[in-house]
């Protein structure tokens, strides 16, 4: 089939001005927020904008039928290349499907279409007395589908869990057009295989997902932010083994290295005391202040006992979101020390979380490049970024070397490959090495399944 | 790689490609796709720069639809100036196909006539034998230009009351008014109100300058805009302060040194320039300028993105207005009108759906008169305020105070 014909062709089914077929438009669509390369542009052929899941069942049954490659693709916020089209044909846009259809407030659950936003989704329940707990540091502008399909994870997954924890049921396009409900309201559901799981974190290699059914928990009435600066990666470590050994599980425990806290200082204009190498920002939740206020007091505790420097609590809201934004702004700010920044997600078990660290210090001795670390101590998830110049073609060399080897750290420690980013295109070198053989034939068995052809999302994961 | 791709790579370099943007440009707001975020301009700064995009016509459409207000630089985590980048492109793209559009020729000429701008009703003749009244707002231009309509449609406070009282500004400043071509061809009034209130406060000049040149270089013609740049900078050289009541003009002029850093003739020359200029709201409010009097109207403030982003001057207006009648913030005042130099003529009904939703924000806020600083705004306030039919009324700051 012509390029020309298959863009009438989805013209009649989602409308004129939802097909971009111009060169401008297909290059637009040709990047996420990875660190691959810009050009050459994997460009799309055509980029789809439906409007409900019935069109997009139409145009799987279109692409199926031509064996048209569809590459789902929500903000593009990713960070390992999943919604790039690798192989063109369609770039499926389904950040117009943005209806929040249902809050039920007696089930606690949400029902929603994938292009709403996180945030959104979240503001929408908290309305209401509901919490939607995960909040990747894109919520502003990832969307609840592009979260299911990798799984996402944010500040919060330490007590709270991650983007899986919540999803109770999908409305999924299969590869061959057919609409697949999957779960439902009911808490406890065990009839057949879980499917449900199966397509959440699939990064849309298995279907389209174009409905989703949260569980939703109730609100804390209380929240409070902390700041505790320690001299080293090891004292915040330790701060946060032993808090959460000593039963004290806050809703975000978040940490940074020396060179990631000078970053956001400098970005932030803040003023740090001297010898602060380590900064861990602590949210707590709970019923009322006092319960707070109790909460900090043995958390101070705990911070003295491991050498603490500074212990801050935001004394409102303005400070609290101050402290926040901190974090929250610390990829894009260690990200503007060079030309280029490959940020990396490793997720080690929890106690491994001080010894990783220190072989990632040793692994930027050894290649000659500056690696800063920050990520989600609460839970052993973290992000190295290599910083570079990618223009250099022996540094590029060396930055390559440089972030197997933290692989190989992180699958040493007992841990893996990807905390909440995806495999997509970036780590599909290492996914072997993560998973075995065995592991690698099973996905693909599934894959074989449920997308015969091989139409959704070709040359991701594997 | 010509050197302003460069230049525009080096300015783009900082994006993360992360998002951020897509929440807040105006742009994205009505027409919700990559090309007209920042996330996607920058990308394609970045792919022409990197020889995987060929400039066409499409290309120069893409970075041609931008409003230059910089809200995506100002919620960027990296703060890309995006605007900066698009420039460069533009120039770019106009240095390669030998020279700006027709249009923007037709229109740099004629704003670049001192001429054909200073004769206002007159230049309107002229520019309507040469065919480009439909350049022109027509909300301000019907058939003859209505000056008498005009003053009593916009007749302010300040225009209705007493002459403003002598305050002390700077001792013996010899203060100079800067008048953009906007101000003399489309509100010739809010200009003399202008005028009054510095006279009021002490020695004025209004020497007759030519434009501030941000439309050449907004739309790739630098070499006029450096051309004029000179003039400006000769002609205001005895001024200790040069006073502007048009947002863009100041943004432009302020930041003229930037472009003279190399220019060993100019470099110091032009620093001293920039270094003087202020807005008229910035200005009177160090003067000390008092309201004559304070009336019962209701205001609301529509920030110009050359003023607010631009400059850093958001206090000053909403402190004079509060001074001289009831304050309303309104949502979202910060957020571009859709005027944004020539942008409302290329693409009239994006800035349309971008104008309504400011028509909505300034209606929530029940005032009777919307404010602003910049000839660019008044343009579209005074469109959205006809089609409200007269629930409220649009003027320009200097009317009002
Ligand atoms: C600054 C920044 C901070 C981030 N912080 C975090 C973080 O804290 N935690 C975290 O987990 N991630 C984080 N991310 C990564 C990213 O935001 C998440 O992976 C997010 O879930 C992607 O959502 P999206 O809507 O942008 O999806 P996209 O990037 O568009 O797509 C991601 C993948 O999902 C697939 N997909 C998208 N929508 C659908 C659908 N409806 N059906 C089927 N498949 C679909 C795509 O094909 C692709 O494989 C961050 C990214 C940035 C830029
Ligand atoms: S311009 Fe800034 S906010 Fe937008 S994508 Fe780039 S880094 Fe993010
Ligand atoms: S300058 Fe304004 S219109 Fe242009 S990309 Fe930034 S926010 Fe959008």
């Amino acid at each position: 089939m012509s390029v020309t014909t298959l863009s009438d062709e989805l013209r009649l089914i989602v409308g004129r001005d939802h097909v971009l077929d111009g060169e401008v438009d297909r290059f637009g669509y040709s990047y996420d927020s990875s660190f691959l390369p810009l050009v050459p542009a994997p460009r799309p052929d055509v980029v789809v904008r439906p409007r409900t899941a019935e069109e997009v069942s139409r145009v799987m049954a279109l692409a199926f039928a031509g064996g048209i490659p569809v590459t789902p693709r929500g903000a593009a916020s990713g960070r390992t290349g999943g919604s790039v089209p690798l192989h063109g044909g369609i770039s499926l846009a389904l950040d117009r499907m943005t209806d929040i259809l249902e809050v039920d407030e007696g089930n606690m659950m949400v029902t929603a279409e994938p292009g709403v936003r996180t945030m959104d989704l979240h503001d929408a329940c908290a309305a209401r007395g509901l919490f939607y707990p995960p909040d990747p540091a894109s919520w502003k502008f990832s969307t609840i589908g592009g979260n299911v399909a990798e799984n996402a994870g944010g500040m919060r997954a330490v007590k709270y869990g991650v983007t899986r924890d919540y999803v109770m049921g999908l409305q999924v396009v299969l590869a061959d057009g057919t609409l697949l409900e999957t779960g439902g309201k009911a808490i406890k559901n065990v009839t057949g295989y879980d499917l449900t799981g199966l397509f959440t974190g699939s990064e849309g290699t298995l279907g389209v997902i174009t409905r989703v059914l949260l569980r939703l928990i109730p609100l804390p009435k209380a929240r409070g932010v902390l700041r505790l600066l320690f001299a080293d990666m090891d004292a915040g470590c330790a701060l946060v083994h032993r808090m959460l050994k000593a039963g004290i599980v806050p809703s975000a425990a978040e940490i940074m290295d020396d060179v990631s806290l000078q970053a956001v200082a400098r970005h932030r204009r803040m003023a740090l005391p001297a010898g602060a190498g380590c900064c861990v920002i602590i949210e707590v939740d709970g019923e009322d202040a006092a319960e707070l206020e109790a909460q900090c007091g043995r958390i101070r505790g705990v911070a003295e006992a491991c050498g603490c420097l500074e212990f801050k609590v935001a004394q409102d809201k303005a400070e609290s979101d101050e402290l926040w934004a901190v974090r929250r702004g610390l990829s894009q700010a260690v990200a503007a020390l060079a030309p280029n920044r490959l940020g990396e997600d490793i997720s080690v078990p929890r106690d491994a979380f001080p010894e990783v660290v220190r072989r990632i210090g040793a692994i930027a001795k050894r290649f000659d490049l500056l690696i800063p670390v920050f990520g989600h101590a609460g839970d052993g998830n973290l992000h190295p970024s290599v910083l570079c110049d990618m223009a250099d073609p022996a540094q590029a060399e060396r930055v390559h070397r440089a972030v197997d080897a933290i692989f190989e750290a992180a699958l040493a420690v007992g841990g893996t490959l990807s905390g909440e980013h995806g495999i997509g295109i970036t780590k599909r070198p290492y996914l072997a090495q993560a998973l075995g053989e065995a592991g690698v034939r099973t996905l693909q068995a599934v894959k074989a399944g449920l997308d015969p052809k091989g139409i959704l999302n070709p040359g991701k994961i594997w | 790689m010509s050197g302003l791709l460069e230049e525009a790579k080096a300015l783009v370099a900082g994006c993360d490609r992360c998002g951020t943007c897509l929440t807040v440009c105006p742009l994205f707001k009505v027409r919700d796709v990559e090309r007209s975020s920042a996330r996607g301009k920058n990308a394609l700064a970045r792919g022409l720069a990197e020889g995987g995009l060929e400039p066409g016509p499409e290309v120069r459409g893409a970075v041609e639809f931008c409003l230059l207000c910089r809200a995506c630089t100002d919620a960027c985590p990296n703060k890309v100036p995006t605007d900066e980048a698009m420039v460069r492109v533009r120039q770019h793209l106009t240095d390669r196909a030998g020279g700006p559009t027709v249009t923007y020729r037709l229109v740099g000429a004629a704003l670049r006539s001192r001429a054909a701008v200073g004769l206002g009703a007159l230049a309107l003749g002229a520019l309507r034998r040469l065919g480009l009244l439909r350049l022109l707002p027509s909300a301000l231009v019907p058939k003859e230009f209505p000056r008498k309509a005009f003053l009593a449609a916009f007749a302010g406070p300040a225009a209705l009351g007493g002459e403003a009282p002598a305050a002390t500004p700077g001792a013996h400043a010899r203060v100079a008014y800067f008048q953009g071509c906007g101000m003399k061809l489309m509100f010739p009034d809010a200009a003399e109100a202008t005028l009054k209130l510095l006279g009021g406060l002490g020695e004025v000049s209004a020497p007759d300058n030519p434009c501030c040149g941000l439309p050449h270089l907004a739309h790739g013609m630098k070499g006029t805009f450096l051309e004029l740049a000179r003039e400006n900078i000769a002609l205001f050289e005895e001024a200790d302060v040069v006073v502007t009541d048009c947002a863009s003009c100041g943004g432009a002029l302020k930041h003229l040194a930037d472009h003279f850093k190399d220019d060993g003739a100019w470099r110091d020359r032009a620093a001293a320039f920039s270094a003087k200029v202020l807005d008229l709201t910035e200005f009177l409010v160090r003067a000390g300028y008092r309201s004559p009097s304070r009336g019962e109207r209701t205001f609301t403030f529509h920030d110009p993105c050359h003023l607010a982003r631009g400059q850093g001057i958001r206090r000053q207006p909403r402190q004079l207005l509060e001074a001289a009648g009831r304050f309303v913030d309104m949502r979202e005042a910060d957020t571009c009108c859709g005027g944004a130099g020539t942008f409302h003529m290329d693409h009239p009904g994006t800035a349309a759906r971008i104008l309504a939703r400011k028509a909505s924000s300034i209606e929530a806020t029940g005032a009777e008169v919307v404010v602003t600083a910049c000839p660019g705004c008044l343009i579209q306030l005074t469109r959205a305020a006809e089609a409200s039919g007269g629930r409220f009324k649009a003027m320009h700051i200097s009317q009002v105070i």
